[in-house]
């Protein structure tokens, strides 16, 4: 075989091809939808991602989303530091209701999809309380990336941006302190069950500084803004993952907590490529493409049931938490609801901390999986498409208003 | 809408307006948050005058009637605190100057109200490209013919007013060489310039009612003069100043601008003609180019020496009118300022050329606008 420089058949085609024309495929597809329906273009690649994976042509199957973790976690960790930097921590020190906001309609929707889980659907005690402490987070993913694409700019941008910031931050730091409390359920060791969910978010808080501090000295000597720098950006966050992976950490909580000092230490103007450019992009469609594609049918009629209802009660828990502080926080009615509303989407970063549980007890995680699986399609394509509608009737968007 | 009569207002009694820019505090380019920030304002119960301008990012402040600049200084100083501590609850910066140094005009978003969109409509692009902030000063007058006499008497220090208020000399994230730039996009318009030579009330008000008749002007809100009467108030409006980056050096350029008044209106130091507006234009753009570096042209010696010196030479002239008036404070600090080189327009150079960032600049800008 190795003689002949020719090419001879059988012709084998793996990993590269799929992806090749995963992303052509996503491309195309969500150009299309684009144009026809003016569907946001992360629903459009989430909807190809269903297509190739197992409810669809089969090319991706829910392991891949474990195969190409790296790929997604550095997708999410770009992401999460980019949305950290965008949250000022003197602002929601000057302006509390928009803490005290965020706070209320996370803690309702805990509350909401926990109450209906347990009561309604009898599901377990601790496998309601994992759920609804996902359900709290609203996509960083889908909010920032139909920000960017309406290039939308205003008061009801910036909070849904921070707001989705802060729920990420409670939905990360929850569901730990809950794993935690599992570590106690199955093998009784309350140590344990305490210090590792402490190490877990203290750890990713010191991940976090030192992402920072970091970021403040390089910048001193490189502008982050031209392509080196963001070269660099991109070396200093994979770096930070390698950290992570190597304390056992979550990959999400400490990019997110970097942007944030990163603001806070350092409040000049942050600039660089927006989502880092071209090579961003494509991890963000691959990102897209792959969460669709974690989706089955099985998890579908397991998942479905429970999953739309959950969907409505907390679309409906955060909206009201929202619209509650609003106004006194500086809205309008108006204004408070349709950020409401945006705070609906869940996409991959849910999909990773039910992943978490799953690696840890794998048994447990299968039936939350499911529920937050279909939990998370759904709401990664309509709350794509809520989160445009809000900005658009807000008049934000760069093609709103005159 | 007709001229209508000339208002009586107190002789030299002050008004000022301040455009000023809204911008957000991550990349602190312009955002449209002015119905944000009045809705606030009003709910926290603020009854000062404070109005949406044409495009969403742009503001604007006015005090009530003053009659000294330390009065000016303190009711701006009110308005500059409760627009702060709104625009903090809100996560927005504000900002002075004449121009925002990167923004693009196309991404603005024109006002929602009628007389807006009618500009709009009328003005196409320009509208957007209005996205520029002065500060305008009234000056009270006691008849309407006394105005028109101040009216052109203060257009020979039109290159004065310019030169030491010029603080916008980036445009879309270029520098341009102006001191104040902004004052170019104003003369994009069919109607800026200067007002035509008419001495009485009667000959403006035919002059007035012939422009109706050609359908080209409806109210005198249609001129973008330099410098034009406002009937309603009784005063005549000084409109060539970039908003300076401090209120503090806001309410200096009013009581300077008081003081020149009272100097012509008490010494009538010389009879205004229309022979005056033959250097107009070209001191009016030396002084937007060069600031206080321009050449100034004397229209009555058609002497040519440096603006900086005609500025020391018009300080001497009227600090007897600005002692007369507790103005000799502000006009020292500006002379002062004068001697030493200073405009807002080199420190914002200065501020440039050490940050190299656009977005830097503003930030400080909006640190300015809040302490000084």
């Amino acid at each position: 075989m190795i003689d002949t420089p020719w090419p001879a058949g059988p012709f084998e085609f793996g990993e590269v091809l799929r992806l090749a024309l995963a992303l052509f495929g996503a491309v195309l597809a969500s150009e299309a939808l684009r144009r026809l329906i003016r569907l946001p273009r992360i629903a459009g690649y989430a909807l190809a991602g269903l297509l190739l994976g197992p409810m669809g042509l089969g090319w991706f199957a829910g392991q891949d989303m474990l195969r190409f973790r790296m790929l997604i976690d550095l997708a999410l960790a770009l992401l999460l530091f980019e949305l950290g930097v965008q949250v000022n921590l003197r602002w929601l020190r000057t302006n509390l209701w928009v803490v005290a906001g965020s706070l209320l309609e996370s803690g309702l929707a805990f509350a909401a999809t926990f109450g209906l889980l347990l009561f309604v659907f009898h599901v377990e005690g601790k496998l309601s309380a994992v759920i609804a402490a996902i359900a709290m987070g609203t996509s960083p993913a889908v909010v920032m990336r139909v920000a960017a694409e309406l290039q939308a700019q205003g008061q009801v941008s910036q909070r849904i941006l921070v707001m989705t910031a802060l729920n990420t931050i409670y939905a990360i730091i929850a569901s730990k302190l809950i794993i935690g409390g599992l570590h106690g359920a199955f093998k009784e060791d309350w140590v344990l069950a305490v210090m590792h969910p402490l190490y877990l978010v203290l750890g990713s808080f010191g991940m976090g500084a030192a992402l920072a501090i970091a970021f403040k000295l390089l910048r001193r000597h490189f502008d982050f803004s031209d392509e080196q720098g963001g070269a660099l950006l991109f070396a200093l966050l994979l770096l930070t993952l390698a950290a992570l992976e190597a304390l056992n950490l979550p990959s999400g909580l400490a990019p997110l907590v970097g942007g944030i000092m990163v603001k806070f230490i350092d409040p000049r103007p942050h600039l660089w490529p927006r989502y880092f450019g071209t090579a961003g992009a494509v991890l963000f469609i691959l990102l897209f493409v792959l969460t669709g594609a974690a989706m089955t049918w099985h998890d579908l009629l397991i998942g479905g049931g429970t999953a739309g209802a959950l969907l409505l009660v907390r679309a409906l828990a955060k909206g009201c938490g929202v619209v509650a502080f609003g106004p006194i926080s500086g809205l309008s009615l108006k204004q408070s609801l349709l950020v409401g509303v945006a705070l609906s989407p869940m996409a991959a970063l849910a999909l990773l901390l039910v992943q978490d549980v799953r690696l840890i007890y794998p048994a447990f995680g299968d039936k939350a999986a499911s529920v937050v699986l279909t939990l998370m399609v759904v709401l990664e394509i309509a709350g794509a498409i809520a989160v445009q509608w809000a900005l658009r009737k807000a008049g934000e968007t760069r093609e709103g208003g005159r | 809408m007709g001229l209508g009569s000339f208002a009586q207002s107190d002789a030299l009694t002050l008004g000022v307006e301040l455009e000023l820019q809204l911008v957000n505090t991550h990349d602190y380019d312009l955002v449209g948050s002015a119905p944000d920030l009045l809705r606030l304002l009003s709910r926290k119960g603020a009854t000062w005058d404070i109005k949406p301008e044409i495009t969403m990012s742009m503001i604007e402040i006015a005090t009530g009637v003053c009659h000294r600049h330390a009065e000016v200084l303190d009711q701006l100083e009110e308005i500059r605190d409760a627009l702060v501590s709104c625009a903090d609850s809100l996560n927005i910066g504000i900002a002075g100057g004449g121009t925002h140094s990167f923004q693009h005009w196309s991404e603005r978003k024109i006002s929602p109200t009628e007389r807006f969109d009618y500009l709009s409509d009328l003005y196409g692009y320009l509208a957007k490209q209005f996205t520029i902030f002065g500060q305008h000063v009234h000056v009270g007058c006691p008849d309407a013919d006394l105005a028109l006499y101040l009216l052109h008497g203060l257009s020979r220090y039109v290159p004065h007013f310019i030169a030491l208020s010029a603080s916008s000399p980036f445009v879309q994230g270029h520098d341009t060489g102006f001191h104040s730039a902004r004052l170019n996009s104003v003369f994009a318009f069919p109607l800026s310039g200067r007002a035509p030579f008419v001495e009485t009330w009667e000959d403006f008000g035919t002059y007035f009612e012939s422009m109706v008749k050609t359908g080209v002007v409806k109210s005198m809100k249609d001129f973008y003069w330099d410098i034009r009467p406002k009937p309603e108030f009784g005063t005549v409006e000084v409109r060539v100043m970039d908003t300076p980056l401090t209120i503090g050096r806001a309410a200096q350029l009013a009581a300077f601008i008081q003081s020149v008044a009272r100097y012509l209106m008490v010494e009538r130091p010389f009879m205004p003609g229309e022979d005056d507006y033959l250097v107009y234009t070209f001191n009016r753009f030396q002084a937007c180019r060069f600031g206080s570096q321009g050449i100034y042209v004397d229209p009555q010696t058609n002497e040519h020496r440096s603006l900086a010196d005609e500025l020391v030479g018009t300080f001497s002239k009227i600090e007897a009118h600005a002692v007369a008036l507790g103005a000799e404070g502000a006009c020292a600090e500006l002379l002062q300022g004068l001697r030493a080189g200073f405009s807002d327009a080199t420190l914002l150079r200065d501020e440039h050329a050490l940050t190299r960032s656009f977005p830097e600049v503003v930030q400080r800008q909006c640190q300015r606008w809040r302490a000084g």
